[in-house]
């Protein structure tokens, strides 16, 4: 169990939420609406005492114990090392060495054997959240909180992903954040919506998608086009 | 061609101690009482040791500061260390006259002070602000080169002309009883920083990655740079501050290998020992009465081969 208590910090204001056990969650919310900040202080980038989990404030837990609890994968691939390979970068995502194993399997799942040897550096973009994404899977953290994992992907990769987070046994708890309503849609995980650091929505994926409620949160700028949200250009702000 | 260097380095450091400005005679080699037979054993290999150990120390140093600080200026001499060393010599050479013993005591005594100095600061500075510690070692210098100018003034012309000479650095001991401590150091160096490779690579991965891994970010970084900064300061009151080696020996062997940095440390350390041996090999045999001082041929000798690696990487891109 995942329990945010009453956190503060920077834009954020008061969040309390809590997360049971096995059950999933999609953070939305437009851009500066403290949804990083959120899973930054989650996982104690942040430094705060306001997390506790499996009824243990993440502020005392050993560094060890953290790392195995919680994982953060950040927008965008940020490496300093010019020379760390695709395959060095997944290895450093060992915690157990019986995961050792999954580096390969990992990389054939995300469909990237090629880049094994490849520099970090040389990545695109697109590929380099495919690489942020298999170190989570090495990782295997009781909660890992993915940071806009689809968005620098194209659409085929997109499904890849989303069958990963959807099927996947590499991940347990899963937190995406993410703009993307159809994948929050389609992952139907419990939605937590962020306005400006406060808490506006959290509940059930259904309801929050209804038409009113849509609405409420987005004004116009959603349309729902036979059970897809689309953005809505044409609708002047 | 891994091996043939490595080979070609074994061969240098075999036959440096053979060369000198005086030649040895070989067919008094083996006579204990003979003047060859000490020179060779008592003046030319500690010396080709202690050059070969302080480079590899000084080296891997450089390695360890250009990673954690993430900046590739970076060695113990830029955080003042080296400063602090030449400082506690140059107090000893004023005030205590003549006595050899109190300028080393002296020499570490100041690098140590300023290796405390620098962790009694940085406990207050966050782990981001790895470059603010960098500026107080840089405004450190500049304190100690105000210090040394006043020393300067106070000193007579033979004091004065002993800290200059401590400053070019100097490889010239007699017998082994230096070359234990700075061997030792290094050594241990060698193998502390090989057992936190693990740890150096996710740290130059990315902070915030090394954090979520369950690395102690800070802790692994102070305990380094303290445990490095401590060799230097041994390594420093001994041969003085012989700059530059820390500095571009890491760069050679990284434009070189193009490896990350925990696939860095045994080249780094290897050639680090090798370049001042050769460094230290020109510097006995170009003078015509005495030696160069040490410090000048490194960096005559490296400072153009950096720019031209510099140029020749940038060119390759």
């Amino acid at each position: 169990m995942l329990h945010v208590d009453n956190l503060s910090h920077q834009i954020l204001k008061q969040v309390s939420f809590t997360l049971e056990r096995g059950e999933n969650l999609t953070i939305l919310g437009s851009n500066g609406s403290g949804k990083t900040t959120l899973a930054k202080a989650i996982c104690h980038l942040i430094h705060n005492d306001r997390v506790n989990i499996e009824g243990q404030n993440v502020a005392h837990l050993s560094a060890k114990q953290r790392a195995q609890y919680l994982n953060f994968i950040p927008a965008k691939l940020s490496i300093y090392d010019e020379y760390l390979t695709v395959w060095d970068y997944l290895k450093l995502n060992i915690l157990k060495e019986e995961q050792a194993h999954h580096v390969d399997t990992v990389l054939a799942l995300l469909k990237i054997p090629h880049l094994k040897n490849s520099r970090c550096h040389k990545l695109s973009s697109g590929e380099s959240a495919l690489l942020l994404i298999g170190g989570a899977m090495i990782h295997q953290a009781l909660y890992t909180i993915l940071d806009e994992p689809t968005a620098n992907l194209d659409q085929a990769k997109k499904v890849t992903v989303y069958r990963l987070l959807k099927n996947s046994p590499y991940f347990q708890n899963k937190i995406v954040i993410t703009h993307d309503l159809n994948l929050a849609y389609k992952l139907g995980y419990t939605i937590l919506f962020l306005e400006e650091g406060s808490v506006h929505y959290h509940g059930a994926c259904e309801p929050f998608f209804e038409q009113t409620h849509l609405k409420s949160c987005f004004g116009n700028s959603i349309k729902n086009v036979d059970g897809n949200f689309v953005v809505n250009y044409d609708e002047t702000l | 061609m891994k091996l043939f260097s490595i080979f070609l380095a074994m061969v240098l450091i075999a036959i440096a101690p053979f060369f000198g400005q005086i030649d040895l005679h070989f067919g008094d080699m083996l006579n204990g009482a003979s003047s060859s037979h000490i020179l060779f054993w008592q003046l030319r290999v500690p010396r080709v040791l202690l050059s070969f150990f302080s480079g590899a120390l000084l080296s891997l140093a450089g390695l360890v500061f250009q990673s954690l600080f993430r900046n590739p200026l970076t060695t113990p001499f830029t955080l003042g260390v080296a400063s602090g060393a030449t400082l506690g010599t140059a107090i000893a050479i004023v005030f205590f006259a003549g006595a050899v013993f109190w300028q080393y005591l002296f020499g570490f005594g100041g690098a140590i002070l300023t290796v405390f100095i620098l962790f009694l600061i940085s406990r207050s500075l966050k782990t981001t602000q790895t470059n603010s510690l960098l500026l107080v070692g840089v405004a450190l210098s500049f304190f100690y080169s105000a210090a040394l100018m006043i020393l300067f003034f106070l000193s007579d012309f033979s004091q004065s002309y002993s800290i200059v000479r401590f400053t070019m650095g100097s490889l010239n001991i007699i017998g082994f009883d230096f070359v234990y401590p700075v061997a030792g150091v290094s050594l241990l160096l060698l193998g502390t920083i090989h057992g936190y490779r693990k740890e150096l690579k996710v740290l130059l991965a990315s902070l915030d990655f090394a954090f979520l891994k369950g690395v102690e970010v800070t802790k692994i970084t102070m305990l380094l740079l303290l445990f490095t900064s401590l060799a230097v300061a041994v390594c420093v009151s001994v041969v003085g501050p012989i700059g530059f080696v820390g500095l571009i020996v890491p760069h050679i062997i990284k434009t070189l290998y193009q490896k990350s940095s925990d696939q860095l440390i045994l080249p780094t350390f290897f050639y680090g020992g090798v370049f001042l041996v050769v460094c230290d090999l020109i510097a006995r045999n170009l003078g015509a009465s005495s030696d160069i001082p040490i410090g000048v041929i490194t960096s005559l000798l490296g400072g153009p081969f950096f720019i031209y690696l510099i140029l020749h990487r940038n060119r390759g891109r």
